[in-house]
C-alpha cells in the first residue's frame, strides 16, 4: 500500500465522523492552567467548545476535569490561592480579562452541580426564578412565563405545576436535579456547565437527565464532566480526555469527536482508559 | 437473646426498650435517682423564688408591674410601695439596644469570618472569639464604668444631645452612666457569644448553595443575603435568643454602668435601672425587710420571662429543624 | 402568587430573554455597588467588634499587670485606704481563698451529679428523661442572679445557715449543673453507636457497656465540658454577691461568710479611692488569666486526646 492510499482512507474515515468544531464555536480554551497556591492542578488545556453541542470532559479522578470546568465560569474566584492562567474566550471576550463582570459572566454560563442543590428555604417556584430575581427581574408576568418555560424545558413542568409552592425537599433526587437545571436555564445562559450531574442519581433518573441533555443542546451549549464513559459516549458530540500527569497536574491527552475518540483514539493512553485499564 | 435483639437497635432505642423496673440494676437506679434529684432541685428552684415573692404579689398587685415608686415602708409607718415599671422598661430598653447592635455587627462579623477572612486566620479568629466569650461579665462592667462612662460623659453624650432633636429624644447625660451605655456594654459583652454561634451556623451552610447562587449571576452580597442568611436563619435565631437571654439577665455589668436611678422618662442618655441590676444594688439594704420579697418578685418576673423565652425559642428551633429535616 | 395564569403563554421566550438581559444590565451597576458596600460593611463589622474587645483586653493588661506585681497582692488581706495612706489597699488573699474554696465545693457537688444526669438523659429516651433534658437546657439560659436568689432562699432562709461560702457554692453548683448535664449528654451521644452495639453484641449488659465502653470514649468531651463549666463559675459575680456575706479574713470553712475575687472586683470599682479602682483591674486580669488558662488547657487536652485516639 502506498502512502497515498493510507491518506485517502484516513480522509474517508474523517469524513464519516463530522467534527462538531467545524461549526460555530461557543468557547475557546487556550493553554488554560489552574493552580492552587502555586501547585498546578490542570496544565495547558487547549480546545474549542462547539456551540449547541455537548462537550464531555472525561478522565480518572484527579485528572482535573472538575477543576477545569469550574474555571469556565470563574468559580475558582472564591478560592483563595487559586490562579487561572491562559485564555478562555466566550465568543470573542476573554472571561478573565476584566471586560465581563464575574456576575454577568456567571449568568451567561450557568452551572449544574454533582448533587442536586435546590435552595432549601425557597419554594419550587422561587427556586426556578431565583436567578431572574438576582438579575433584577421583578415583573410577575415575566417571572411566571420564565418559570413555566424553563420548567417545561427541563421536562419537569407536568410533574410539579400543581405544587409550585411546595419546597424542593418534596421532590425526588432526579426531580431536584431537573429543578436545578430549570433554575439554571431560567437565566437563559449561553453555556451550561454540568459537573457529574447524575452521580448522585439512580439509573432511571440518570436516563431522564441524559435524554434532557440531548434535547437541551438545541438551546444551550453544554459542557459536561462525567466519570461515566458510557454516559459521555451516549450524550456528547465532542469528548476531551484528561489524565493526571507526573506532577499530579491534569493534562489534556486527546480531544476528538466522541465517536472517533471511543472507536479509534489517536493516543494509546486514551485506548487504555476507554478499555478500562486504569481509572 | 435480649442482648442480641437490642444490638440491632440504635443505642437510644436499646435503652428505651427496657422500661420494666425488674430489668433495672444498680447502675440504672443510680442514674434515675440522681436525675430525679436534679428534677427536685429545679422544682425547688422555681418554687423558692415564687414562694418568696408571694407576699409582695399580694400586697402590690399590678402596681409591681406598673408602679413608678420604690419606697420601702419600714420605719416610716407608711405601707411599702414597690413599683417595677422603671426596672422592667429599663431591662427591655437596654436589651433591645444591645440586641440591635450585637445582631447587626455580629452577623456582619460572622459573614466576614466565613467568607472574607483568609483561611489561615479563621481558626485563630474563632479561638479568640470563643475565649472572649468566656471573659466574666464583671470585667465588661468595670471597663464600661472606668473607661466608657467618662468618654460618654465628655464626648459621646454631648455629641448625641447636640444632634437635632437629640435632647428631646435621647436626653442629656449627667454622669455618662445611662441606659444607652448599659445597652452598649451589653452588646459588647454578648458579641463574642453571638459571633461564636452564628459563625458556626453560617459556616454550616453548604458551599454548594453558595456556588449555585453565584452561578445564577448573583453578586457576592446577594448570595450572602438571599441564600446564606435564609439558610442559616434557624441557627441565627438560636444565637439571637441566647444572647438576648444573657442581656436580659445580666446583673453586675449593667448595674455598674446604667446609672442606677429609678426614672420615669427612659431616655437613653439618662440613667436608669434594670431588674437584675436593681436586685443586686438594693440587696444589701433589703435583707431583713419586706423589700427582699419585692426583689424576689422582680426576680420571679425575670425568671418567668427568661424561662418562657428559652422554652419558646427551643420549640421554634426544634420545629424549624423538623421542617428542614425533610430535605 | 405562584398560580401561573394562562396569560403567561403569550409571553415568548424571546421576550423573557430580552427583559432579563435588559434588567440584568440595568441593575448591574447598582448590584455590584451594593455588594461592594456590604463587603465593606462586613469588614467594618469585624473591626467594630474587635476594637472594644481589644481595647478592653489591652486596658486590662496595662492596668492589671502592675497590680499583680505589687507585693502582697496575693498574700495580704485587704486594707481600706485612708486619707493619709490612699495607696495601701493590701491584697486579696481572702478573696483568692474564698473563690478557690467555693469553686472546689461547687465542683465536688455539681460535677458528679451533672455527669450522672447527663449520662441519664443521653442514654434513656423515657418521658422522664426528656423532661429532665428540657429542664436542663432551659436552666442553661436562666439568669445567674436567680441562682443567688435561690441560694438565699434555701441556705439563708429555709436552712438558716446564714450568708456563707456554702451559700455561694450552692448558687454556683446550681448554675453549673445544667451546663454539665448538657455537655455530658452531647459527649455521650457523640460516641459512635457502633461502639455501643459492639459491646452489646459481645453479650455485655447495657450497664457494663455504658461504664466500660461508652463512658471512657466520652471522657474527653465530659472533662472538657466540666472545665468550661468551672471556668464559667470562676468569674460569676451576681449570685455570689447576694449570699457570700463578705469577710476580711481567710477562711475555708463552708459556714463562714467569705469573699470572692469577682465580688471584690465589683466592690472595689465602686469605691471612691483610685487605688481600689486600680486594684479592680488587677483582680479582673487575674480572673481572665485563670479562665483563659482553664479553657486553653481544656482545648489542648481535648485536641491531644483526640489525636491519640485516632
Amino acid at each position: 500500500m502506498n502512502e497515498n492510499m493510507v491518506n485517502m482512507m484516513n480522509a474517508l474515515e474523517d469524513q464519516a465522523i463530522v467534527d462538531p468544531r467545524s461549526g460555530p464555536i461557543a468557547m475557546r480554551l487556550n493553554n488554560v492552567s489552574v493552580a492552587f497556591n502555586g501547585r498546578m492542578a490542570v496544565r495547558d488545556v487547549t480546545f474549542d467548545v462547539p456551540a449547541n453541542n455537548v462537550t464531555a470532559l472525561i478522565g480518572p479522578s484527579g485528572s482535573g476535569k472538575t477543576t477545569l470546568l469550574r474555571s469556565l465560569n470563574r468559580l475558582h474566584d472564591l478560592t483563595k490561592g487559586a490562579k487561572v492562567t491562559g485564555e478562555i474566550l466566550l465568543g470573542d471576550e476573554d472571561i478573565y480579562s476584566g471586560g465581563i463582570a464575574p456576575t454577568v459572566l456567571r449568568s451567561r454560563i450557568g452551572m449544574v452541580f454533582q448533587r442536586p442543590n435546590p435552595f432549601p428555604t425557597m419554594s419550587l417556584y422561587d427556586n426556578v426564578v431565583s436567578g431572574l430575581r438576582f438579575n433584577g427581574v421583578k415583573k410577575k408576568s415575566i417571572l411566571d412565563a420564565a418559570a413555566e418555560e424553563s420548567l417545561r424545558a427541563a421536562a419537569l413542568w407536568d410533574e410539579i405545576k400543581d405544587r409550585l409552592k411546595a419546597h424542593g425537599s418534596t421532590l425526588s433526587g432526579g426531580q431536584q436535579q431537573r429543578l436545578c437545571i430549570a433554575r439554571a436555564l431560567a437565566v437563559e445562559p449561553e453555556v451550561l456547565l454540568m459537573d457529574e450531574p447524575t452521580s448522585a442519581l439512580d439509573p432511571i433518573a440518570t436516563q431522564k437527565i441524559e435524554e434532557l441533555i440531548s434535547q437541551l443542546k438545541a438551546r444551550v451549549t453544554i459542557v459536561i464532566v462525567t466519570h461515566n464513559m458510557q454516559q459521555a459516549a451516549r450524550v456528547s458530540d465532542l469528548t476531551a480526555f484528561l489524565l493526571m500527569g507526573e506532577d499530579r497536574a491534569g493534562e489534556q491527552i486527546e480531544v476528538a469527536p466522541t465517536l472517533k475518540l471511543f472507536s479509534q483514539p489517536d493516543d494509546p493512553r486514551t485506548m487504555d482508559y476507554i478499555q478500562g485499564r486504569f481509572g | 437473646m435480649v442482648v442480641a435483639a437490642n444490638s440491632s437497635q440504635t443505642a437510644a432505642g436499646a435503652e428505651g426498650r427496657r422500661p420494666s423496673a425488674s430489668a433495672r440494676g444498680a447502675y440504672e437506679w443510680t442514674l434515675l435517682v440522681v436525675a430525679s434529684l436534679f428534677g427536685i432541685v429545679s422544682v425547688w428552684f422555681v418554687g423558692t423564688i415564687i414562694w418568696q415573692s408571694v407576699s409582695t404579689f399580694q400586697s402590690q398587685g399590678l402596681y409591681l408591674l406598673t408602679g413608678v415608686n420604690w419606697v420601702p415602708g419600714a420605719g416610716t409607718g407608711q405601707p411599702s410601695q414597690y413599683g417595677g415599671r422603671a426596672m422592667i422598661i429599663g431591662t427591655i430598653e437596654t436589651s433591645l439596644i444591645a440586641m440591635v447592635i450585637a445582631v447587626v455587627i455580629g452577623t456582619g462579623t460572622a459573614l466576614a469570618i466565613n467568607f472574607f477572612v483568609p483561611q489561615k486566620m479563621k481558626t485563630f479568629v474563632a479561638t479568640v472569639v470563643e475565649l472572649l466569650a468566656a471573659v466574666p461579665s464583671v470585667v465588661y462592667g468595670v471597663w464600661g464604668m472606668l473607661v466608657l462612662a467618662p468618654w460618654f460623659l465628655n464626648t459621646i453624650g454631648p455629641f448625641l444631645s447636640s444632634l437635632p432633636g437629640g435632647t428631646a429624644v435621647l436626653g442629656t447625660t449627667v454622669a455618662g452612666k445611662s441606659l444607652l451605655l448599659a445597652g452598649i456594654v451589653l452588646a459588647i459583652m454578648v458579641l463574642p457569644t453571638y459571633v461564636a454561634i452564628s459563625r458556626e451556623v453560617i459556616g454550616a451552610v453548604p458551599h454548594e448553595l453558595v456556588e449555585a447562587s453565584l452561578s445564577l449571576g448573583a453578586t457576592r452580597w446577594q448570595t450572602l443575603w438571599r441564600t446564606v442568611i435564609p439558610t442559616a436563619r434557624i441557627g441565627l435565631f438560636g444565637a439571637t435568643s441566647l444572647s438576648l437571654g444573657r442581656a436580659i439577665g445580666e446583673t453586675v455589668a449593667v448595674s455598674l454602668v446604667c446609672g442606677g436611678s429609678v426614672g420615669t422618662t427612659f431616655k437613653p442618655l439618662e440613667p436608669g435601672v434594670t431588674i437584675a441590676g436593681w436586685i443586686a444594688t438594693q440587696w444589701g439594704e433589703a435583707v431583713g425587710s419586706d423589700q427582699i420579697g419585692a426583689l424576689f418578685a422582680l426576680g420571679a418576673i425575670l425568671m418567668v420571662v427568661s424561662l418562657a423565652m428559652s422554652m419558646f425559642s427551643r420549640r421554634l428551633v426544634a420545629q424549624q429543624r423538623r421542617a428542614a429535616a425533610v430535605v | 402568587m405562584t398560580q401561573i395564569t394562562s396569560s403567561s403563554e403569550q409571553i415568548t421566550s424571546g421576550e423573557i430573554r430580552a427583559h432579563l438581559r435588559e434588567r440584568s444590565a440595568a441593575t448591574l451597576r447598582r448590584r455590584i455597588f451594593v455588594s461592594k458596600v456590604m463587603t465593606v460593611f462586613c469588614w467594618a463589622a469585624i473591626v467594630l467588634a474587635a476594637i472594644p474587645l481589644v481595647a478592653l483586653l489591652l486596658r486590662l493588661f496595662v492596668k492589671g499587670i502592675p497590680v499583680l506585681l505589687k507585693s502582697g497582692f496575693f498574700t495580704q488581706l485587704p486594707q481600706q485606704p485612708t486619707l493619709f495612706d490612699q495607696t495601701n489597699t493590701g491584697g486579696v488573699s481572702n478573696a483568692i481563698i474564698g473563690t478557690i474554696a467555693m469553686i472546689v465545693y461547687a465542683t465536688l457537688a455539681s460535677v458528679p451529679i451533672g455527669i450522672i444526669v447527663g449520662i441519664y438523659t443521653a442514654e434513656s429516651d423515657s418521658k422522664f428523661a426528656s423532661v429532665i433534658r428540657v429542664i436542663a437546657s432551659t436552666m442553661v439560659g436562666a439568669p445567674s442572679i436567680l441562682m443567688g436568689l435561690f441560694a438565699f432562699g434555701v441556705i439563708v432562709v429555709q436552712l438558716k445557715l446564714g450568708f456563707s461560702i456554702l451559700a455561694g457554692s450552692f448558687a454556683l453548683s446550681v448554675l453549673m449543673l445544667p451546663v454539665l448535664i448538657s455537655s455530658t449528654e452531647i459527649a455521650v451521644r457523640n460516641v459512635p453507636t457502633t461502639l455501643r452495639e459492639a459491646g452489646l453484641a459481645l453479650g455485655a449488659k447495657p450497664s457494663t457497656t455504658s461504664l466500660r465502653i461508652v463512658l471512657p470514649a466520652a471522657t474527653t468531651g465530659i472533662v472538657t465540658g466540666a472545665i468550661l463549666a468551672i471556668s464559667r463559675a470562676v468569674g460569676e459575680t451576681a449570685p455570689i454577691l447576694l449570699v457570700i456575706g463578705g469577710a476580711y479574713a481567710i477562711t475555708w470553712k463552708p459556714n463562714d461568710p467569705g469573699s470572692a475575687l469577682s465580688v471584690s472586683m465589683y466592690q472595689d470599682v465602686s469605691s471612691s479611692y483610685d487605688s481600689l479602682r486600680d486594684q479592680a483591674w488587677g483582680i479582673g486580669l487575674l480572673l481572665v488569666l485563670v479562665i483563659f488558662v482553664l479553657s486553653f488547657a481544656a482545648r489542648i487536652w481535648a485536641a491531644r486526646k483526640q489525636k491519640v485516639q485516632r
